[in-house]
């Protein structure tokens, strides 16, 4: 009998088309808004994170103990090319980028500011790559070679082909420094990056250091970034002398937005789920408050209370799940369309560079997402099912019975 | 054999607030096979007899006995489920599911009885054919005329192999034309198969052609006619 309850109910919904019709377009739109609203929230905190991902935070980091809190070049990894290599060899780490780091002070014939100094490999690729306004990154073949922000070159008055000089502590905590000059600008999302960081060859920053061939952060690109803590921990466990840090430990910030963009998805789709919940009540509402008669005549005839239940609530489903497939495919097509040629805000991109975003957003989804978002809208379809279904049972058949006659 | 027995049925509606009494006292019996006509002025009490007898409303006092089972001793699932397997309905305004075909319509009760499909989609066939609608089966209630609809509600009390059709004034949406038809095709049944009808009706022309008709004034009896066959 269930069959022919799922058939009757099956055919019910089409006996207003248009009404059906309406409603079936609105869960299909609200599906499709809603599923491509979030995966364009998801781009977008995606763009954010990969962003600072590639400039600031690494996804996970490796420093010697206190390296972080003083900052000095003592605090160096050792036998970092060891360990390198057997980072090297886990499935999950995808890249492992070993630095040179000072704090220090820039000073140029202008001003002086508090800078830190990044060591970095001339000729592999680093984040602030991307951010290149003007000149060149630091090679090996120029004397002294710095990059500088946009904002740092503001403040004090530099240009490609500055001198600036930097000072920090050496080796054995006496005041270091060298005459840099200036071989190229970036001018990242971050104004405050851009005032506060300075990027020298690891070799002229290790020699005025005099810490040799010594590194003080080994930066880990992985293939997860959202799985960082269980590696950090496998880490922690293998480098019981080193300090592991993760993104989420270093930049709280970031975390908070990667969890809200899971949270937000969310939020998203269930104002859109309760509005399309009391437009599917109302229908159905509409559905079985004109069908007393008939409802009325089947109760008479022998089908009981949990039958004309059923067939309510089967109603509302389809009503529900006919529309759900379809958007969901059309978001599909759509965030994957998007998700590769990307969504062009380049009108907005001075703002959106100011929140470390960028100018193109490229939406996408977790799969599990479109699986949850199934199962929202079957468990807010037998929602919207209850309160009709529910009406039905207060159906009296002999009072239905005085209305047919 | 008595299908249907009452004893001193009374109803009396809104009993707490302004009572409005409908039956008062009425002892029936219906033997198998009978063509019972309840006729009366309106506000007699024939649809309420109706009702207490189809096992859709309960009676305030005495009590309705179906083929030796009380009425009044079923709980509502088990009422349902009588009305499922014990009594066949058919309304003035038909009330045909619209969205099912003449076929679906009479197959609906017995799938409800949980038949087998193979036995009910026969006996659908078996009965619009004896409606005289075996050209029809596959249309649906909007593409038939009121006669006709009222055919298919009658294979469709038939269905489910009552003890006896209930019809609550089965001709009042029906010409002169149809009602003759209906009658005729009702007093064949009647007639071939032993079916018992019991039905409310104004209408003279169904009240000549019953073989008994039981005249209600006031919710009280007033005259039990047997006719000769």
């Amino acid at each position: 009998m269930i069959a022919n309850i799922i058939k009757l109910g099956w055919k019910n919904i089409w006996r207003n088309t248009t009404r059906s019709a309406v409603v079936i377009t609105a869960v299909l739109l609200g599906t499709w808004a809603g599923v491509f609203l979030s995966a364009f929230f998801t781009g977008m905190v995606q763009s954010y994170l990969d962003n600072q991902f590639k400039l600031t935070v690494p996804h996970i980091e490796l420093t010697h103990p206190q390296f972080k809190d003083l900052y000095r070049p003592e605090y160096s990894i050792p036998g970092a090319d060891t360990i390198i290599s057997d980072l090297r060899q886990r499935s999950f780490v995808e890249k492992v980028s070993a630095q040179s780091l000072a704090s220090g002070l820039a000073q140029s014939a202008r001003n002086s500011y508090g800078v830190t100094i990044h060591g970095i490999l001339p000729g592999r690729t680093h984040g602030v790559n991307t951010y290149l306004k003007e000149g060149t990154m630091p090679g090996n073949d120029q004397q002294n070679p710095v990059l500088v922000g946009s904002k740092l070159a503001e403040r004090l008055g530099l240009e490609p082909d500055s001198r600036v000089v930097l000072n920090f502590q050496d080796a054995a905590g006496n005041i270091t420094g060298g005459a840099f000059r200036v071989v190229g600008i970036f001018d990242s999302f971050s104004s405050v990056f851009d005032e506060t960081n300075v990027f020298v060859t690891q070799s002229d920053l290790n020699q005025l250091m005099e810490v040799g061939d010594q590194v003080h952060r080994l930066s880990l690109t992985i293939t997860d970034f959202s799985r960082a803590n269980s590696y950090a921990q496998q880490l922690r466990t293998e480098f019981p002398n080193l300090r592991v840090t993760t993104w989420g430990e270093a930049a709280p910030e970031l975390q908070y937005s990667f969890q809200m963009t899971d949270l937000m998805m969310y939020i998203v789709m269930v104002i859109i789920i309760i509005a399309l919940v009391f437009s599917i009540i109302n229908t159905m509402l509409m559905a079985v408050l004109e069908r007393t008669r008939e409802l009325g005549m089947l109760r008479a005839i022998g089908m009981n209370k949990t039958r004309v239940f059923a067939m309510v609530v089967w109603e509302t489903v389809f009503l529900t799940m006919v529309g759900t497939p379809v958007g969901l495919f059309l978001s599909w097509l759509t965030i994957s369309y998007f998700g590769h040629a990307g969504i062009d805000l380049g009108a907005f991109s001075e703002g959106l560079n100011a929140y470390g975003l960028g100018a193109v957003v490229y939406p996408g989804l977790p799969p599990g997402y479109y699986f949850n978002i199934t199962l929202l809208i079957a468990c807010a379809a037998l929602l919207s099912a209850l309160y009709p279904a529910w009406k039905t049972l207060q159906l009296n058949p002999v009072e239905a019975i005085r209305k047919i006659n | 054999m008595a299908v249907i027995e009452t004893y001193g049925i009374s109803k009396i509606y809104n009993p707490g607030k302004v009572p409005v009494p409908a039956l008062n006292g009425v002892n029936l019996t219906i033997e198998k096979g009978e063509f019972t006509a309840i006729v009366g002025p309106s506000g007699s009490g024939k649809t309420t007899l109706l009702n207490i007898i189809g096992g859709l409303d309960k009676p305030t006092g005495g009590k309705a006995v179906i083929q030796g089972t009380e009425l009044g001793g079923l709980s509502d699932r088990e009422l349902v489920d009588f009305r499922l397997h014990h009594i066949g309905f058919v309304f003035q305004s038909y009330n045909l599911i619209p969205v099912l075909t003449a076929i679906e319509n009479v197959s609906f009760v017995m799938q409800m009885q949980g038949r087998p499909a193979k036995e009910y989609h026969q006996k659908s066939m078996a009965l619009l054919k004896e409606v005289g609608l075996e050209d029809k089966i596959h249309k649906r209630p909007s593409e038939l005329s009121g006669g006709q609809q009222q055919r298919v509600a009658v294979a469709r009390a038939l269905a489910s192999k009552p003890d006896f059709v209930l019809a609550d004034e089965p001709t009042a949406n029906l010409d002169s034309v149809s009602t003759a038809d209906l009658l005729d095709m009702m007093l064949e049944l009647n007639k071939i198969e032993d079916m018992t009808f019991v039905f409310s009706t104004h209408d003279q022309r169904v009240i000549e052609r019953a073989r008994r008709v039981v005249t209600l004034v006031d919710g009280k009896i007033d005259k039990d006619e047997i006719r000769a066959a």
